[in-house]
């Protein structure tokens, strides 16, 4: 009797549970859906992000205690040379990508995408395809090349007459870094502008043929306002991947010679992995951080992003 | 238009510019390829040849026998097959949360994933590497996938696309009785397969490329990935060339297969986030 009461009454609960489930299972679990990449992102970035903030006000050797010291990584840092030569190769880089990479790619999108041209997609493909490798395989091949004896440049220049160049010494290891980074990347940015050009409504050069402007008023007026979005991502994801260039330096020439390679985030990993000083590499992290936000507000910025009118 | 001379000439110095810019790139790989090929000392030579004078396969057989190539290369395919499946799981099913469903903070943390994307590696590379040695995950593989397997892109990927599924497909289902999950499993997912195959391409070449957090997590030989055995070789007291150089030819040959076999998707992927731009 009492068991069959028992289980008359579990029978209505579990029907008022499914009629529960069945009202609230639409409001619950969209949030149980998205929950992994919150869950992984509070733990693997918000954590790590305070916690190096924490890290850079110490000095830690990675075991045993820490001791608290300010903003004393912060003011070492500024008077540190070898951070000070880190900082402005990571800028060479950054501005050689604007000044040589990015309007070479512009320039090569603008030509395939010209009347003038056929074979598109074997420029599109071709300028491509260095980005499927590694960055590994690709220094190591960039290494070979690079020699400073028997390299395929100097070989090439022997063949002409001209004399070796050492092109991993400090005066042109840099150049050389670069040459790697416009070996991989200059093909993406193509893809990018001319996915801004084919955007562009063919209307606007018609209509400003029939009003007689020329092929560089139709550049100026049309072509350079109408990539402004693309080049605005463009410019951010550039600013951002080459202020954390990392395998190019490292492999081809270990930072050196003379740490005239060396990027922040080589310099990071010395600290933090190499030396052992993890609050003094945590510290050039939020630096890397504050500048990368700093200037992609500023790109932002400039290109009118914060406007309300656009 | 023009008059045709002038056209021809422009036409010419175009094709010029970019067949000498084209043949630049393709350099560095004809050079590699030609080099796995070669001893060491005809790498070397003075006059650099293109093909091989006495080519043989000595590189590739040193490389799989003392470099146990094949070991490294399951590694890495093993890698990047688990973190490709877990991550277009977890992105499609928070993108068809996002596309899908109305719920309170939708916004808010859309934009909490969007800034997410913002946080640069290298800010949090010290104490993420703490933190995996905290929670037991350093030299595993776990600790190479866990942390990076949700990505915010995918997810952001994934809610374009599966804003495209019908509504009334969704209701019908509901009014038969299927539950949310299997709404998404048997009927959205089904209809996003064309982007599931982009982000999955992007995912498998990520990973598989991927160096900086591999080499730092993987602290043994035996489970380290292609890219980081590969730069391990580059320190070595006498470096061999010609073994470096087949190393980098076979790795970058799954991908090139996969650009060939999907180039649609590839481009697509890698172009996406300009396009949504």
């Amino acid at each position: 009797m009492g068991v069959q009461v028992v289980s008359s009454a579990s029978i209505v609960e579990d029907r008022g549970l499914r009629a529960w489930w069945s009202r609230a299972e639409r409001k619950v679990v969209p949030y149980v859906f998205i929950s992994p990449f919150y869950i992984l992102f509070i733990v693997f970035s918000v954590g790590p992000l305070i916690y190096a903030l924490y890290l850079s006000l110490h000095r830690w050797p990675g075991s045993g205690p820490m001791r608290h010291v300010g903003l004393g990584n912060y003011t070492y840092l500024a008077g540190d040379p070898v951070f000070l030569k880190s900082l402005w190769n990571t800028v060479y880089y950054a501005i050689g990508a604007f000044i040589f990479i990015l309007p070479l790619a512009l320039l090569l999108a603008l030509l395939i995408n010209s009347t003038l041209i056929r074979l598109k997609s074997l420029f599109r493909i071709g300028y491509f395809l260095p980005i499927l490798t590694s960055t590994v395989a690709a220094t190591l091949i960039f290494l070979m090349i690079f020699n400073n004896q028997f390299g395929l440049i100097n070989q090439g220049l022997a063949l002409l007459g001209i004399p070796a160049l050492k092109w991993l010494d400090e005066e042109l290891v840099k150049i050389s870094v670069l040459a790697v980074a416009a070996w991989r990347y200059t093909g993406i940015n193509v893809l990018y502008f001319l996915t801004g050009l084919q955007s562009i409504p063919p209307d606007l050069y018609e209509a400003a043929q029939v009003d007689g402007a020329g092929t560089w008023a139709q550049f100026r007026y049309i072509t350079i306002p109408q990539l402004r979005p693309i080049a605005l991502f463009v410019g951010v994801v550039t600013m951002i991947g080459s202020f954390q260039l990392f395998a190019e330096p490292l492999l081809l020439a270990d930072g050196g010679p003379n740490d005239a390679s060396l990027t922040l985030a080589n310099y990071l990993y010395r600290m933090g992995f190499t030396n052992a000083k993890l609050g003094y590499g945590s510290a050039i992290g939020w630096v890397l951080a504050l500048i990368i936000f700093g200037l992609s507000f500023i790109q932002l910025y400039l290109f009118g992003a914060f406007r309300k009118d656009d | 238009m023009d008059n045709t001379p002038t056209r021809r000439a422009q036409r010419t110095i175009a094709y010029g510019f970019l067949f000498f810019i084209l043949i630049s790139m393709a350099t560095p790989f004809f050079w590699m390829i030609s080099n796995t090929f070669k001893e060491q000392y005809e790498i070397f030579q003075l006059q650099p040849t293109l093909i091989p004078e006495e080519p043989h396969l000595r590189n590739y057989i040193r490389l799989f026998a003392e470099f146990d190539f094949a070991h490294h290369f399951l590694n890495s395919a093993f890698i990047a097959v688990v973190h490709t499946v877990s991550h277009l799981f977890l992105a499609s099913l928070a993108g068809f949360a996002f596309a899908k469903y109305t719920f309170p903070l939708k916004n808010f943390l859309f934009l909490v994933l969007l800034g997410s994307m913002m946080v640069p590696l290298y800010t949090i590379f010290i104490p993420l590497f703490v933190l995996v040695i905290r929670l037991g995950l350093v030299n595993s593989y776990a600790g190479v996938i866990i942390p990076g397997v949700a990505a915010a892109f995918g997810i952001f990927f994934m809610k374009q696309s599966m804003e495209a599924v019908p509504d009334e497909l969704l209701d019908s289902a509901r009014i038969d009785g299927a539950s949310e999950f299997r709404i998404y499993w048997q009927i959205a997912l089904p209809l996003v397969r064309p982007a599931l195959a982009v982000l999955a391409v992007l995912a498998f070449m990520n990973s598989w490329n991927d160096f900086v957090w591999p080499l730092v997590v993987l602290r043994s030989r035996e489970l380290q990935t292609l890219p980081v055995v590969m730069a391990g070789m580059v320190g070595m007291y006498r470096m061999e060339h010609g073994v470096i150089m087949a190393a980098s030819l076979l790795s970058t040959v799954p991908i090139l297969l996969l650009f060939f076999a999907l180039q649609k998707q590839f481009v697509r992927g890698l172009t996406v986030g300009a396009i949504k731009s």
